[in-house]
């Protein structure tokens, strides 16, 4: 008998902050709604995690419209965060997903330091989350949003505010709108943070050159999609380069084939985000050519994670 | 549901109308509904597109008749222009191909109430969502407005359906000169509910011209969407409510709250 190889779902298996997921697949907040809108398509207990939709300390209304607007192998979308509110969030919408088999992710954000703890806290006290991702990335927002995402002095005192205000994990999701991105990783590690998400969107814009307007109602919005994703792979390289802490990847995955490059360029887990427009379950099929590809070269995540070599 | 359909027919209509029959099987499909359609497997376009449904299909793609009952549906077909990448990316596609449809969504239109009377109001391409909703009525108004005669190639499916039918072009090469929103006024009385699909300018003047008349006026709206079920925000509307005196304006969703609103609830400023 030769070595057993465990095979299947144990071998993707990750732990992040303490957190056992069964796979390294998360869907990426703000393109999962909050969970049960997607339970008609996808067995949600296949997932390694859900992330919600961010989440304020009172209900957000949006931007007006247009919202989105589709470009090359992306979109941009500037939807404003509307959301529920954590309050509503809460009461109404955890109960609908707390038994589905996976972590539930809370992503917060806030106009201040304050709205953010806040926010925070009252997640600490809900039944059913496993951790808090802290969006210090919106490009959306004329307020808070992205200024604590690009500034690491900002970034240092949210993360570590909100770390103070919980003792679920906290993982801060940085923005790519910046020069260094090790800079940002550093201020979120000094921060307490317990892993780093990267990348949120990148910012955009697109015109309407009959009407020579923007498409946006808003003029700028955050792009997505597989056009970001060779930019997203080079960022959670370097991030990982830099941290200490494990880093999740995402920015335009559409496939497994995707996901692997940012494992091997060194995340320990990814989150799948427009794809979920396109095909509803696709953060599940990500999921199975993981492990389809460990089973086949004999690899368990572990051995994958970080297992870029370069020249 | 996603369903992985087969293509039977993608034949063209006329100028860049085309009719497409897909094969899927549908627990129901009811009148005002759409479908998300990915026309290749592709990354660019990237997003599903909006369709509604036009008709439904009975066994071998054939369009169920006045009598057809939705158990005994096989498909639907949709009725589409070509006015952009995606949609004549569709048009070159062929038959025993697949596509990739997310549906049926949204609400539909709502059944009017007992005794009123019924006038649906398309503009172009707005007449496709209209069809299942005049088989059910089978009664009424139909008012078609185009740019010119040739675009009449889509009235021919409503006639025997039991509606009157009046149109209006804007070059006035058939009904009246002008636009259709112009046959309106005549057509209503307070007891009317009006139906209305097309561009926004369109709706904008039905509502408005309903609203003069005590009649109920229901649009079915279109715009960009990325998801189609209630999660990517993208395709908001804003709304207004009024309870008592105090008046709030709010977002809802085209594609999970909608298409089909009621005029008044619209904030039709920002459309």
């Amino acid at each position: 008998m030769g070595p057993v190889i465990r095979k299947g779902k144990a071998a993707s298996g990750v732990t992040i902050a303490g957190l056992e997921f069964k796979n390294p697949v998360m869907t990426a907040s703000g393109t999962f709604g909050y969970g049960a809108e997607f339970a008609p398509y996808v067995d949600l207990g296949r997932l390694g995690a859900i992330v919600v939709k961010g989440l304020s300390l009172y209900p957000r209304q949006g931007n007006p419209g247009p919202r989105i607007a589709e470009t090359p192998c992306g979109m941009l979308n500037a939807i404003g965060l509307q959301n529920v509110g954590v309050d509503d969030f809460i009461e109404k919408k955890l109960p609908l997903i707390r038994g589905a088999g996976t972590h539930i992710i809370a992503n917060v954000f806030g106009e201040t330091v304050e709205d953010y703890m806040e926010v925070a806290g009252r997640l600490d006290r809900a039944k059913g989350v496993s951790a808090v991702e802290v969006n210090i990335s919106c490009p959306n927002v004329k307020k808070g949003g992205m200024v604590f995402g690009t500034d690491p002095q900002e970034a240092f005192k949210v993360v570590s505010a909100v770390r103070k205000s919980t003792r679920l994990p906290v993982i801060t999701k940085l923005s790519p709108n910046v020069t260094d991105i090790k800079v940002m990783v550093k201020a979120a590690e000094d921060g307490g943070t317990d892993a780093v998400s990267l990348i949120n969107t990148i910012t955009g814009m697109a015109i309407d050159v009959d009407r020579r307007r923007p498409v946006l109602a808003t003029a700028t919005g955050g792009l997505s999609g597989p056009a970001i994703r060779p930019i997203a792979v080079r960022m959670v390289w370097q991030a990982a380069q830099a941290a200490t802490v494990p880093v999740i990847g995402m920015g335009g995955i559409m496939t497994a084939r995707d996901a692997l490059e940012f494992i091997i360029a060194g995340a320990t887990a990814v989150q799948v985000g427009t794809a979920s427009f396109i095909e509803p379950d696709a953060a599940v099929k990500v999921a199975e050519g993981i492990e389809e590809y460990l089973s086949r070269n004999a690899m368990s995540i572990q051995d994958l994670i970080g297992s870029l070599r370069v020249a | 549901m996603e369903i992985k359909s087969e293509i039977l027919y993608n034949d063209r209509v006329a100028g860049g109308y085309f009719r497409l029959g897909l094969a899927c099987r549908f627990p129901e499909a009811k009148p005002g509904q759409f479908v998300m359609l990915r026309v290749s497997d592709g990354l660019d376009p990237l997003l599903r597109r909006p369709f509604g449904i036009y008709r439904t299909l009975g066994t071998f793609g054939r369009a169920l008749g006045a009598k057809g009952s939705p158990s005994k549906m096989k498909g639907i077909e949709l009725l589409y222009r070509v006015v952009g990448k995606g949609t004549a990316i569709l048009s070159g596609r062929r038959p025993g191909e697949t596509l990739g449809v997310l549906g049926p969504l949204g609400n539909g239109f709502p059944d009017p109430a007992e005794g009123s009377s019924v006038v649906l109001v398309a503009g172009g391409m707005g007449i496709a969502p209209l069809y299942l909703l005049a088989k059910r009525l089978g009664a009424g108004t139909l008012l078609f407005g185009a740019r010119s005669k040739a675009e009449n190639v889509l009235l021919k499916d409503f006639r025997g359906l039991g509606l009157r039918i009046k149109t209006a072009t804007e070059d006035g090469s058939a009904g009246i000169k002008g636009l259709v929103t112009g046959l309106l006024e005549d057509e209503l009385t307070p007891e009317s509910v009006v139906y209305a699909c097309g561009p926004v300018g369109m709706l904008k003047a039905a509502a408005a011209i309903s609203e003069k008349a005590g009649a109920r006026c229901l649009v079915s709206l279109e715009r960009s969407m990325a998801c189609g079920i209630g999660v990517c925000l993208g395709c908001a509307v804003r709304t207004k409510e009024h309870r008592g005196e105090k008046e709030s304006r709010f977002y809802k969703m085209v594609c999970s709250d909608g298409p089909v609103f009621q005029s008044e609830e619209v904030d039709w400023a920002l459309l």
